[in-house]
């Protein structure tokens, strides 16, 4: 049982009062000071009945009705999903059930992550619960940040009515869910961009496949297509059936370079290079999967996560949750990332960096490894500048002085054959891709 | 509430709207020219004032008592149930400066030394009543204006006239009230639950004036708020009477006592006792609310409340 302020006031002014009075011998002072400790005990003792027992699981889960010894309320909550887009919405109902025979009343707060915005009904109820019975709580919540979040604890509060002890439980429900970053459609800047060859059709790989340009020489498998043999090639092996090989051409590999350092984090919470950088990568997987390529992810930050390349909508949904989960840390130069990743792409494969191009003395020579291995590589940087100007915590003389290094930079990078796009704030990848024409 | 809950993925797409992240700051729909940003510079590149957070500085009394003593709040206009828990402080607090009046005497009190000193006693009994007057006004302001301050100021104006130094014996601020023991407890208690229930109700006028906001601006959602006042209601009525009885016993312990010395057979013990003037005096209250608390606080040191919570929440299980 918990003292509010009040009770702390009530009880503190009923001390005083009382050695007061007995000092000053008035009776006047030690009656009052009777009366209010007599009050106090009262409440404090009709505080005590309101026993909180309780448990909590999810709805989906709700089979075993047999109840643990003193549990009179339990809490259960559902979900109407359990993955959502930047500035979704989930449904959350809360049904709290009171199996004592006393009734009760409740102030329920079912805990949501801070950054989510509470868009309907309330996640804080004050309620009279009858003895046996149960209600439902049912509020929607809006995502507007990318991550991974949990709903949960519910906290059950029960006050006598004049607010002076509170028993307070929490109620150990936790309901977890996804919010993946936003997604644009790319298609149009995409066919209007000139430059970047990569994003206007198939692109030869040096990897065996259904494609039409030779790649190489082969025995015949069982399985192989009567088609496919070369008649010249088996009479100059002496017997042996050999069948052409063809490169892979219907696909590419694209490879997505998040760069996820804690610099990336630079800027508002909802308006970073981080949170530019996962949505444009989001964006541009969905594209090349919906154009059956082939993408592969690396987050570097601390650490390097990557996601091996693929196809397909499954693929899609592997790199959106490794988007959703890039957290702003460590400082990993891209150099060492390029090392480490450069032996596992095909050569000529598109690399796409996306990278506020901050604080880190590598990204030219990475870039230039790139290039000398003949990696098509585009980048695409969203200006950390923009945002820290933008959000007035830089002053007019360091952002023209750091503008001007960002734009040496770009001019090196431009230089070494790489396509670079400036993204500024409040441009929608679209722009900033179609930006890309004329470098 | 909806059907699916299989946990389908939402692919709803919807303008970003995240302005609350950031102070309020709106998110411009095209993309900003950076010829258009040179233009909009100004020379000077002192810090804007926005960019500067508003930081309060505790006061020292603040930080001695870990936030602000009394918040300053604004309300929306009463609902009903306010309207009526500012009547009925308005009432008690009437009684109570009437009461006061009645059973506050001016002797005994500091002003009625310092006046007795310059030889000028009235002026004593006029600053009596004029703190008397003062701490209804201020109540009555507070109430009606909800106006934190105004009421804490009228709690200490009414506390603070009791303050005197009474000797033993019950004195009263008018001379027509009775003489009689009993009755005389009897006022005093009546005194004692006019001053605790305005405290109760005037706090309630802010609790709930609080609680009407939050409802208000969707904060809190509340259900039943009918039951939930109406409770409150009840413990209004319920526990000024358990208090005042308590008060009772504890203030008659010069008669409970030697009562029950005479039930036990000593009828001399218990006539000494009764005209003992330890008992009949504040020391006699004193030990009659150690008794009663010390009974009291045994039934909480073995969790009595909670038993019996806990057979009356398991009954009929």
């Amino acid at each position: 049982m918990a003292w509010s302020r009040k009770s702390a006031m009530f009880a503190s002014l009923a001390v005083a009062l009382y050695l007061l009075g007995l000092v000053l011998r008035n009776q006047q002072l030690v009656t009052v000071a009777v009366v209010l400790l007599s009050f106090l005990t009262w409440a404090a003792f009709r505080t005590t009945n309101a026993d909180v027992s309780s448990s909590g699981r999810r709805m989906e889960d709700d089979n075993d009705t047999g109840g643990i010894a003193l549990q009179n309320l339990v809490a259960l909550r559902r979900l109407s999903s359990a993955r959502v887009f930047e500035d979704g919405e989930i449904d959350v109902s809360i049904r709290i059930q009171n199996k004592s025979n006393l009734s009760k009343v409740l102030e329920v707060r079912d805990r949501v992550p801070e950054v989510m915005r509470i868009k309907k009904g309330a996640n804080y109820v004050l309620m009279e619960l009858g003895p046996q019975r149960e209600t439902e709580i049912s509020y929607t919540i809006e995502a507007p940040l990318r991550g991974f979040y949990t709903i949960g604890p519910v906290c059950i509060r029960i006050q006598d009515t004049f607010g002076l002890f509170h028993n307070e439980r929490e109620i150990h429900l936790y309901d977890d869910f996804l919010v993946f970053p936003k997604m644009e459609d790319i298609k149009d800047a995409l066919i209007k961009s000139r430059v970047p060859k990569i994003f206007t059709g198939a692109v030869n790989i040096r990897n065996p496949g259904e494609g039409s340009n030779f790649y190489n020489l082969r025995e015949y498998v069982p399985g192989d297509a009567m088609k496919k043999v070369n008649w010249k090639a088996t009479a100059r092996s002496g017997g042996k059936l050999m069948v052409n090989e063809f490169e892979r051409d219907a696909v590419s590999d694209i490879i997505l370079l998040v760069d996820s350092r804690s610099v990336s984090e630079t800027g508002p919470v909802s308006r970073n290079s981080l949170v530019y950088s996962t949505r444009a990568a989001a964006s541009l997987a969905q594209y090349f999967l919906s154009r059956r390529d082939s993408v592969g992810l690396v987050v570097y930050g601390d650490e390097i996560v990557s996601v091996d390349r693929d196809t397909g909508k499954k693929q899609l949904y592997v790199i959106l949750t490794k988007l959703a989960g890039a957290m702003a840390k460590g400082n990993t130069p891209l150099k060492v990332v390029t090392n480490r990743i450069m032996p596992y792409i095909n050569r000529g494969s598109p690399i796409i960096i996306l990278s506020p191009l901050e604080d880190d003395p590598t990204i030219i020579e990475a870039v230039r490894d790139f290039r000398s291995r003949n990696f098509d590589v585009t980048i695409l940087s969203p200006s950390s500048l923009e945002f820290e100007f933008d959000a007035r915590r830089l002053d007019r003389t360091g952002y023209e002085l750091l503008k001007t290094e960002r734009d040496i930079l770009m001019s090196e990078l431009r230089g070494l054959g790489a396509n670079v796009m400036d993204w500024e704030p409040d441009m929608l990848l679209n722009t900033a891709l179609s930006g890309a024409r004329g470098f | 509430m909806q059907e699916d809950f299989n946990g389908g993925i939402d692919l709803v797409e919807k303008k970003s709207d995240t302005a609350h992240l950031y102070d309020g700051k709106t998110v411009r729909s095209s993309a900003p020219s950076r010829k258009k940003a040179a233009g909009r510079m100004k020379g000077s590149s002192e810090i804007p004032k926005d960019a500067i957070p508003e930081v309060h500085v505790p006061s020292m009394i603040e930080s001695l008592f870990g936030g602000p003593i009394v918040s300053k709040t604004k309300f929306l206009p009463p609902d009903r149930v306010v309207k009526n828990l500012q009547m009925s402080a308005a009432i008690i607090l009437t009684l109570l400066s009437i009461v006061t009046f009645t059973v506050t005497p001016v002797s005994g009190t500091a002003w009625f030394w310092l006046s007795d000193v310059i030889n000028q006693p009235a002026i004593g009994a006029l600053f009596h009543i004029l703190l008397i007057a003062m701490g209804f006004i201020g109540g009555m302001y507070g109430i009606f204006q909800r106006e934190q301050r105004a009421i804490l100021i009228s709690y200490v104006i009414l506390i603070l006239v009791t303050i005197r130094f009474a000797g033993s014996k019950v004195e009263f601020g008018i001379d027509l009230l009775p003489d009689g023991e009993i009755s005389q407890k009897l006022l005093l208690i009546s005194y004692a639950l006019f001053l605790v229930m305005y405290i109760e109700l005037t706090s309630g006028v802010i609790r709930f004036s609080m609680l009407d906001k939050s409802i208000r601006t969707g904060e809190v959602y509340v259900m039943n708020v009918k039951k939930i006042t109406s409770q409150y209601y009840k413990s209004l009525m319920i526990t000024p009477l358990v208090a005042g009885l308590v008060a009772l016993i504890t203030l008659m312990i010069n008669l409970i006592i030697p009562f029950i010395v005479g039930l036990l057979g000593s009828d001399s013990t218990a006539k000494r006792l009764e005209e003992s003037v330890e008992l009949t005096s504040v020391y006699g209250v004193a030990l009659g609310t150690a008794v009663v608390f010390m009974i009291v606080a045994s039934a909480f040191a073995v969790n009595l409340p909670a038993r019996l919570a806990q057979m009356r929440e398991n009954s009929n299980k």
